[in-house]
């Protein structure tokens, strides 16, 4: 099968694609109700995003 | 139907904490429990849908699905047992963890991976990562048909 397309993401979009991804499903394996789902999707998906960035810009004066 | 409510009702069971020596099937929890978490590990969400929780079920084979399908889309590494050294071995063994989507993920690469790129560098990331999510869903399915609180 040498059909499949091929995927290019930037750095963002595949640190986005894993952090929705691994918030969706985290929050529906912790949780058990739908509110309680979705308020820790919204939190885990920010913190990725906090810790992420922040990462990145900590990393940032060692680049080069 | 409510999952709480499931898990009361999954395949039968007992309430959950109350012990159970056997289930209507003569097939005691702890083997129904292993076979819940090989299965949710072979096919990911099986485990989950066997027990009627068709919400995990369901975001859990997307979830896998969609990791291991972007990490192949994007010519990630899938290990083989055949690794050279240590990380390798651990790579092979994190991918083994998408259960079948492995062998979708290899089909997916029939020119093999290009990690030359970031690109692919993701690509494996996320291959890696959907076995772990996969396992620890599988692990998540074994507990709760123990009648552990999931």
């Amino acid at each position: 099968m040498s059909g499949w397309p091929s995927l290019q993401l930037t750095h963002f979009q595949a640190f986005l694609l894993f952090a929705v991804v691994i918030s969706v499903a985290f929050g529906f394996l912790g949780r058990r109700r739908p509110k309680d789902r979705i308020k820790y999707i919204l939190w885990s998906l920010f913190l990725f995003l906090v810790v992420g960035i922040g990462i990145g810009w900590a990393m940032f004066p060692f680049s080069r | 139907m409510d999952e709480q409510a499931n898990l009361t009702a999954a395949g039968g069971n007992a309430p959950l904490g109350v012990p159970e020596a056997n289930s209507e099937q003569g097939m005691s929890r702890e083997t129904r429990a292993w076979i819940f978490g090989i299965a949710g590990w072979i096919v990911p969400g099986l485990g989950h849908a066997l027990q009627r929780m068709w919400g995990r079920a369901l975001v859990v084979f997307l979830t896998v699905g969609v990791l291991a399908g972007a990490g192949a889309s994007m010519k990630g590494n899938v290990f083989t047992r055949d690794g050279s050294d240590a990380f390798d071995t651990l790579g092979y063994a994190a991918d083994l963890g998408t259960g079948s989507f492995y062998m979708m993920a290899k089909s997916m690469e029939p020119e093999g991976s290009d990690v030359s790129h970031a690109g692919g560098d993701y690509g494996t990331r996320l291959l890696a990562t959907a076995g772990v999510l996969n396992l620890l869903a599988a692990l998540h399915a074994f507990e709760a048909a123990r009648g552990r609180k999931a």
